[in-house]
């Protein structure tokens, strides 16, 4: 098969599942809505993995394809797709973790007025994202961008009767566009220096050296800013627990797995720049690095059981970016993979434990899961034990890898940094799960069930995140391929033993202590606490950022635009209405004029004569 | 003699004419002023007839052509004055205000 | 300027045809003012007679002076007429209609004054009754009858116009 009616083949099917679930949302049923979605995705599924099979297992180097969409002052600028390692590997996060949501959302949204609106923006969302993922050049990226943040906005807010879930769509899509302006300045400042936006032509002109330094510099900034804003790292993270508002198939797809990681693969994709950047790199590994640890320390005190993964999720954005900041190319790259698997398994199991304890969310209400569904406690286990890093599950792998690149890069602050984040996440993890699934149940009555369209896709995850690790270790498969898409390769790291081994003590650290508070309750969390409370109540409230941004951003802005409202009503408003007064003043002397008199009309002609010859002689006078 | 004399004879009448025709709120009156303008024309007529760039008595003809017009004007004036007075109760021009719209 | 006869013929025939126009615009009484414009007439007529037009003149007082003032005295007698006109206001309107007029004869005296007329004084033309004869009923001969087709209409619109109006069933 061609190569470009394969990408057909992976993009076409959730568009027109979008048209069709949109335009017949009137006369089709759920399970047919559902059946559209999860066809249309397993098409694009199928696709993904043939060209997955063709580019890894075949190692086809496959072609990148064009077509000039306008041109502007003889610069083309074209569209089309481009099919490097990184771009297929993306395709198959996207079209898997799509799949495998598009099934389960179908048990976890079955009671929903609006099913197919859902699938309809899931179907859009996941076409978005597959476009993003293999665009060859910054405009077309962006506009995907911005279309997956239309979708992120659209679902974050899907129960727009809820007043938080509201709040929450507008802080997304607001707090994310202020990373989108620096990203779009990145591009517009790409296209002034080389006049293309294309990606290659952009490797060539570094290569060539024409782009000053600075320039690169600011450029690969103002790209991590876009980053930034969209994989929730700090200050910019504010977005991303509260867009758990959601309904937690799409937290598990845009806000955990595909969306939220654009940042990340915008950073690989775009990773050459950045090497030529050791600054930006610099900021790239020290944000990511302060993300990491930042949002696992706010993690261990939050009681929300999809906001505790939601920080979770922004620290370990941060575990990538840190990779990539410390030239750990694969690292990062494969952390996303593994992430994507362990993190989506994670929120799904999460709903379906919202499910069982009919949409509790506190997990202080929860409890004693273990004695009721062994199952779902086997694989949201699995999940934490993956996203801990214990081996020989995908997490440590991948984590061991990132570890083990910031220790090359010689950082070693940023190295004891992401070790004690480790500790962290270990600790809320297994915090979370002791606390829900060990213990009593608190909750009185029947518990709910978990429909079979939930299993499944939960079952798939787990798998993956067990056995994904498998593609790097022993065989270095993954780095090797993903090599090929870098023009010039990269220093592998050499193993070092001493890293995972303590990375794996650090973790068991953190789980024995969570053991301890949590599942044996030999230490009372009241006590530690109460010790420290203000430390507590600082974690709490996320150290105070969402409420310094009221104060230093939100309220200013307020005033302004309060009293540029007054500016309006006051000043252009008053001249409308003063313009709308005129006229209507003239309109009231042209009435009094229409007084059905023929003597008045025979006055005016005179006047209008009078006006008439004045004028043309006036015009003669002067010439 | 010339001819801005006479030019400025009709002008002055025109606008005598013109002002009553405008102000004047008894209808006849408005008829008489309108003959009076018609009049100051005639002066314009006869007085290029004899003054003109090109003597010519054609002026003088159409001037009889005016009269003939004007007597006729005058007739159908003063019958739908007539009629209108018949109508309205009144003969004053600012009475006649059905054109309002 | 040389005074010559002509021109105190126009001085009071100009001052006479002013007067006459002033007065029919001051006077209270309709009939007054009827009288004042055959005045005005009468005097327009003896400007014609300046002008080499004696046809035009005679024919000025035939019409003018003689029937159409009557047709407009027989108008205001078959009209009913609050015979004075209300006391002169101030009144906004007049006050517009002056300066509509003042400005209009300004602008026309100006053009007047302003405009070169070359008057061509060496050739004498045949103003003569002879040849106003001539001029109408050999080159303005259709004209001529169109006007007279003109005259006949009126009368009849002018009779039909007048004419009470009959009740309808």
């Amino acid at each position: 098969m061609q190569i470009t009616t394969l990408v057909l083949m992976v993009l076409l099917p959730t568009l027109l599942g979008f048209l069709i679930i949109l335009l017949g949302r009137e006369g089709l049923s759920k399970k047919a809505t559902c059946l559209i979605g999860v066809i249309t995705t397993g098409i694009t599924l199928i696709g993904s993995l043939i060209l997955f099979g063709k580019s890894f297992i075949l190692s086809e180097v496959l072609p990148k394809w064009n077509f000039t969409w306008i041109e502007l002052n003889q610069k083309p600028i074209q569209f089309g797709f481009e099919l490097q390692p990184l771009n297929v590997l993306m395709l198959i996060i996207v079209s898997t973790v799509s799949f495998l949501v598009h099934l389960y959302s179908y048990g976890y949204m079955k009671g929903d007025e609006r099913f197919s609106v859902f699938y309809s923006y899931l179907a859009l969302f996941t076409f978005s994202m597959l476009g993003l993922v293999i665009s060859p050049n910054l405009l077309q990226i962006y506009i995907f961008w911005e279309l997956v943040g239309v979708c992120s906005f659209l679902l974050v807010g899907f129960w727009y009767f809820k007043t938080e879930a509201k709040r929450a769509a507008k802080k997304a899509f607001i707090v994310t566009r202020i990373g989108d302006i620096g990203f779009f300045i990145a591009i517009s400042l790409v296209f002034k220096e080389i006049g293309s936006f294309e990606l290659k032509d952009l490797q060539i002109a570094i290569e060539q050296g024409s782009i000053s330094s600075g320039m690169i510099t600011l450029i690969a900034i103002l790209l991590f800013v876009g980053a930034i804003g969209k994989s929730g790292q700090f200050p910019l993270h504010t977005w991303l627990p509260d867009a758990m508002e959601g309904p937690t198939p799409v937290s598990a797809l845009i806000h955990a797995a595909t969306m939220v990681a654009a940042g990340v693969f915008l950073v690989a994709n775009t990773f050459w720049l950045f090497e030529a950047a050791p600054i930006a790199l610099d900021v790239v590994a020290y944000v990511g690095g302060f993300t990491a640890i930042f949002a696992a320390t706010i993690g261990i005190a939050q009681t929300d059981i999809k906001r505790i993964l939601a920080y979770s999720t922004v620290s370990q954005l941060g575990y990538m970016m840190l990779a990539l900041g410390s030239v750990g190319y694969i690292a990062g790259v494969f952390h996303l993979m593994t992430h994507a698997f362990f993190k989506a398994l994670l929120f799904l199991a999460a709903g379906a434990v919202m499910i069982i304890f009919h949409h509790e969310q506190d997990i202080r209400k929860m409890g004693g899961l273990w004695k009721k569904n062994r199952v779902l406690t086997g694989l949201f286990l699995v999940g934490c034990l993956a996203i801990t890093g214990i081996p020989p599950f995908s997490g440590f792998f991948s984590k061991d890898e990132i570890l083990l690149a910031v220790y090359q890069d010689g950082r070693i602050g940023l190295l004891i940094v992401a070790i004690i984040a480790a500790f962290f996440t270990a600790f809320y993890m297994f915090r979370l799960f002791f606390t829900v699934f060990t213990g009593n149940t608190k909750q009185k009555g029947e518990l709910g069930k978990v429909p079979r369209a939930m299993t499944f896709p939960m079952i798939v995850l787990a798998l993956l995140s067990i056995v994904a690790g498998l593609v790097e270790v022993p065989t270095n498969s993954l780095s090797s391929w993903l090599m090929k898409g870098l023009a010039k390769p990269i220093t592998t790291h050499e193993s070092s033993i001493f890293i995972p081994v303590i990375a794996v003590l650090v973790s068991l650290l953190g789980m024995g202590l969570a053991y301890l508070i949590y599942g044996s309750k030999r230490i009372s969390a009241k006590r530690i606490t109460g010790t420290i409370p203000w430390l507590h109540q600082l974690l709490v409230r996320k150290y105070y950022i969402d409420e310094l941004y009221r104060y230093l951003v939100i309220i200013p802005l307020k005033g302004i635009g309060w009293l540029l409202q007054i500016f309006d009503r006051v000043i252009i408003g008053g001249l409308v209405r003063l313009g709308g007064g005129i006229m209507q003043i003239l309109g009231r002397m042209g009435t009094a004029l229409q007084n059905g008199q023929a003597q008045t009309y025979a006055l005016i002609s005179v006047f209008g004569f009078v006006i008439l010859i004045v004028s043309l002689l006036a015009g003669r006078i002067l010439k | 003699m010339n001819l801005t004399s006479y030019l400025a004879l009709a002008a002055i009448l025109f606008c005598i004419g013109l002002y009553g025709v405008i102000t004047k709120r008894n209808a006849v009156m408005v008829l008489f002023s309108i003959e009076l303008m018609l009049n100051a024309v005639n002066i314009n007529l006869v007085a290029f007839a004899k003054y003109g760039m090109v003597p010519n008595i054609s002026g003088q003809v159409f001037t009889l052509f005016t009269i003939a017009i004007a007597a006729a004007e005058a007739a159908v004036g003063i019958a739908i004055l007539l009629a209108l007075y018949r109508n309205k109760g009144t003969a004053e021009a600012d009475k006649y205000n059905s054109m309002k719209g | 300027m040389n005074i010559s006869g002509e021109l105190i013929a126009f001085f009071i025939l100009s001052v006479s045809a002013i007067g006459g126009a002033v007065f029919m615009m001051n006077l209270t009484r309709v009939m007054h003012m009827a009288l004042a414009l055959a005045f005005t007439f009468f005097s327009i007529a003896g400007v014609f007679i300046l002008l080499d037009a004696p046809f035009l003149a005679v024919t000025q007082i035939l019409i003018y002076t003689g029937a159409v003032s009557i047709l407009m005295i027989f108008g205001i007698m078959l009209t009913k007429h609050k015979d004075e006109e209300n006391p002169p206001s101030f009144d906004i309107k007049k006050l517009w209609s002056l300066i509509g007029v003042g400005a209009f004869f300004a602008v026309v005296l100006w053009i007047i004054y302003q405009s070169p007329f070359f008057t061509s004084e060496e050739t004498v033309t045949d103003f003569s009754v002879k040849m106003l004869g001539k001029s109408i009923f050999q080159q303005y001969m259709i004209p001529f009858e169109v006007t007279s087709i003109l005259l006949l209409v009126a009368l009849i619109g002018a009779a039909v116009l007048a004419k009470r109006e009959e009740k309808r069933k």
